[in-house]
């Protein structure tokens, strides 16, 4: 008799089957991926957060505005770098479930506490879910921000970076950051850092969005920075009616009309 | 014990990559005949041209490496590939027909490949599998060709270019030439076809075609070959085979070069686009009907609920 | 006995490393040609894996006043091999007192190309310029030298961006005429210099590896007027000799992201 026991988790039941494909030279589909520069820092009044806008497939841009600051709680945003379906639903569901948690408890969730729940679930899918987080927030208990790992490690330091861009954002940080800087010398700070990968990295490209957290306010500042519009097209790309070919034409009529002859006697609506 | 032998022997394609190395070793950049005119066949008076080998135990796992897309699919150097090439001989001559297509992996690389070598006026070679080892060796071919006639004052036969070709890539055996061709022409014999390929191979015959969509183009080649086709039928015939294969193989198609070869050497009879042959037929040419080959004009406006007119009514049997 | 290096499973074998003298260094080159003119052109950033090398790096080489050469694929190799095929063309100008006309120029880069089948060239090249009789050419070339003379070629990283989009606007694929008229078989140099500059605009906004500068050459015939490139900013001459044909060097930049 069949089993019809289903295990918890990824089901890897074609994945010796797929390996076997990938040997006889047929590559996987590749996920989208966003080969990222994502950074957080620590200022005077809280945490600020920052991102680039480009997704990639390979070396083709698929996404040239997406969004990579996630929203956890009002208080608590988590940027994301990797696989990005990956990223997208590992913070939607921590986001849930950090909503259920205050709800009931009926307090305002801490960052540590999300951070857990994020390295808990990593750690379980052993790498299989290829999200490299981070995360920043304010709480009772003050500014935190802390970078997760694909493999659920973690870390909390005072200015953090992921992803491909990771390397040249951090040595914006290293050369600038100073502790308890203002708020605008801050957003000054990401903003380069973010720069730093979108013209270093090719994995990175487009716009910069920031998000500054403190203890009173959540600020998203979605393309704060957009040094990198569109330039106008020399010529314009439009073709004259009947440029396409075809084979036959049918042309329908999608309305149809009706006429309703009424009995004699009326049945209108009881309105009483 | 193995390697000792191969070392020294004189017959191995080991000791052919030993004596190219050797000859690489020498900068062949250098030598007198790169200062003239004569291009890279300046190495003609040598015999055969000389090749670079990279320093490593056995170069022809490195170029399979680098090159081979059955290997390795995401390979960086992508040698094209992909046809549909054929040659058949009749009381008229030979007919050349072949597509245009260059395929690297999936991709397309160009529509508008010449893939009949026109050796000399009386010579046509075709091209299948490595684009570059066809069009530098039958070139290479149509020099010592022009040798033969100034030094025995005649043309060389169709066989003897096709062996000279042979014994040439059999030289390389298994060091990764990739060439499958038809020689044609016309000589003291009358109108000849040999098929020659990389392995060493060399064959004559009536009729042949090589490549990827060669099924497909037998399929129509034999269903209509026959020694007395007139000169238009005959045209007719392989335009249309190769239509049949650069509509069904993927790897084959744009468009038809349609050569014929008569006793006063060969002409050039046409291009013709696959997907206008499909739907309009080949233009108004010699033996054609110029209607559409596609079937699209065999049911227009048929279906089970409109059958054709004239079809017999079944008999059942008592 | 033989003593052999087989060991017990478990332990590591002797194992020789692959031998790997190629890279790819991305961008994209491009050349059309038109009826009396022809323009080559290519982006000037550099880049492996993830990382820029620089933002400019020359991938398109003046050889004669009559032709320029642009090559694709790994860096070393294409700057490599356009010094050999400049020191080919200098011996050819010492014997004979004259520029290698470009069919003769194509088939020494096909014959040096084939010189390395063992151990190719990584290299994709495009040959643009001036036919003896007057007319553009391009030749385009894969890295063990076959060869074709064409309109119009992509070729590296957005080949496949780049080339579908030709195809229909340089050969008019797809596009049928209006009714009564014909497609043009040559396009005029202003229209072809836009086709070029927005074929390199969109191919930095999607592919990740082109962008930084783009570098456009443009060889006019003999007898031809350079008047039409007036309206285009940054045109510098190169021309050299008296011969009567003119090359020009227009410089743009990309996005750099």
């Amino acid at each position: 008799m069949t089993s019809v026991f289903s295990p918890p988790g990824f089901n890897f039941s074609n994945q010796s089957r797929n390996d076997f494909i990938a040997e006889k030279g047929i590559p996987m589909p590749k996920a989208t991926s966003t080969g990222t520069t994502i950074v957080g820092c620590l200022f005077a009044d809280g945490i600020v957060l920052g991102a680039d806008t480009r997704a990639t497939e390979g070396d083709i841009v698929a996404d040239k505005n997406c969004e990579k600051i996630h929203y956890i709680t009002e208080s608590i945003r988590c940027c994301g770098a990797g696989t990005a379906a990956d990223t997208e639903f590992t913070t939607a569901l921590i986001s849930s479930n950090m909503e259920l948690h205050a709800l009931s408890t009926g307090r305002k969730p801490r960052v540590v506490t999300a951070m857990t729940m994020l390295k808990q679930m990593l750690f379980r899918h052993h790498g299989n879910i290829g999200a490299a987080l981070v995360l920043g927030g304010v709480d009772a208990t003050g500014p935190h921000l802390f970078t997760v790992a694909p493999h659920g490690s973690t870390d909390k330091l005072p200015y953090v970076t992921m992803g491909s861009g990771s390397l040249a954002a951090m040595a914006v940080f290293e050369s600038s950051w100073k502790p308890n800087m203002s708020r605008d010398d801050a957003l000054q700070l990401v903003k380069d850092a973010i720069s730093a990968g979108i013209f270093n990295d090719l994995g990175s490209g487009s716009n910069v969005d920031a998000c500054i957290i403190t203890a009173s306010h959540t600020e998203m500042l979605r393309n704060v920075e957009m040094p990198n519009q569109r330039v106008e097209k020399e010529r314009q790309y439009r073709f004259a009616r009947g440029t396409t070919a075809w084979k036959s034409e049918e042309i329908r009529k999608l309305v149809v009309s009706e006429e309703v002859i009424l009995l004699a006697g009326g049945d209108e609506m009881d309105t009483t | 014990m193995n390697t000792l032998v191969q070392r020294f022997s004189t017959t191995s394609a080991q000791s052919e990559i030993n004596k190219a190395k050797a000859l690489a070793a020498d900068d062949q950049d250098f030598d007198d005949f790169a200062w003239g005119s004569e291009a890279g066949f300046g190495t003609i008076a040598k015999g055969v041209p000389t090749f670079s080998l990279p320093a490593v135990p056995d170069p022809r796992a490195f170029l399979r490496l680098h090159t081979d897309d059955h290997a390795d699919p995401n390979c960086r150097i992508k040698i094209q590939h992909g046809t549909t090439t054929l040659a058949f001989r009749f009381k008229g001559g030979v007919i050349v027909a072949v597509d245009s297509r260059a395929t690297a992996g999936s991709y397309i690389a160009s529509g508008t490949v010449k893939k009949v070598i026109e050796i000399n006026p009386y010579l046509l070679g075709t091209m299948a599998g490595g684009a570059a080892d066809c069009q530098f060796w039958e070139t290479y071919l149509g020099m010592h060709c022009r040798l033969h006639e100034l030094r025995n004052r005649e043309r060389i036969s169709v066989s003897a270019a096709s062996k000279y070709l042979s014994n040439l890539v059999y030289n390389y055996k298994g060091m990764g030439l990739s060439m499958g061709t038809m020689i044609c022409g016309w000589d003291k014999t009358g109108p000849s076809v040999f098929y020659v390929d990389s392995d060493g191979t060399r064959l004559k015959g009536n009729l042949f075609s090589v490549g990827s969509g060669s099924t497909h183009a037998y399929g129509v080649l034999d269903q209509g070959y026959h020694w007395d086709l007139s000169d238009e039928d005959a045209q007719e015939l392989g335009r249309r085979s190769i239509y049949a294969a650069g509509h069904r193989d993927a790897y084959s198609g744009n468009t038809c070069n349609l050569y014929h070869i008569k006793e006063d050497g060969w002409h050039f009879i046409g291009n013709y686009d696959i997907s206008k042959m499909h739907y309009e037929g080949p233009g108004n040419v010699p033996g054609s009907e110029n209607v559409g080959y596609g079937y699209d004009v065999r049911v227009v406006g048929r279906s089970s609920a409109n059958p054709p007119p004239s079809a017999p009514t079944p008999v059942v049997a008592a | 006995m033989e003593h052999s290096f087989a060991s017990p499973s478990g332990h590591p074998q002797p194992h020789q490393r692959h031998f790997n003298p190629y890279s790819e260094n991305g961008g994209t080159i491009l050349a059309i040609a038109g009826a009396n003119f022809s323009v080559i052109a290519g982006d000037t950033r550099q880049s492996e894996g993830y990382s820029i090398q620089t933002r400019y790096a020359p991938k398109v080489f003046r050889l004669t006043d009559k032709a320029v050469l642009a090559t694709n694929g790994f860096a070393a190799d294409g700057n490599m091999f356009v010094k050999k095929v400049r020191q080919r063309l200098e011996w050819y100008r010492h014997a004979h007192s004259k520029d290698m006309p470009i069919r003769a120029i194509a088939r020494l880069i096909q014959t040096m190309l084939y010189a390395r089948r063992f151990f190719p060239y990584y290299v994709y090249n495009i040959l643009g310029g001036i036919e003896e009789d007057g007319s553009g050419a391009v030749y385009s070339f894969d890295p063990v030298g076959s060869y074709e003379r064409e309109a119009c070629r992509a070729a590296g990283a957005a080949q496949s961006l780049v080339q579908p989009f030709l195809d229909n606007q340089i050969y008019f694929k797809n596009q049928t005429p209006a009714h009564g008229t014909s497609h043009p078989a040559h396009l005029p140099l202003d229209h072809v210099l836009e086709l070029v500059i927005d074929s390199f605009t969109s191919a930095t906004e999607r592919h990740i590896e082109v962008g930084d500068g783009l570098e456009i050459y443009v060889v006019l015939a003999k007898g031809s007027t350079p008047q039409v490139l007036d309206r285009w900013q940054g045109v510098t001459e190169m021309t050299t000799t008296q011969d009567g044909e003119r090359m020009f060097v227009i410089r743009r930049n990309l996005k750099r992201d």
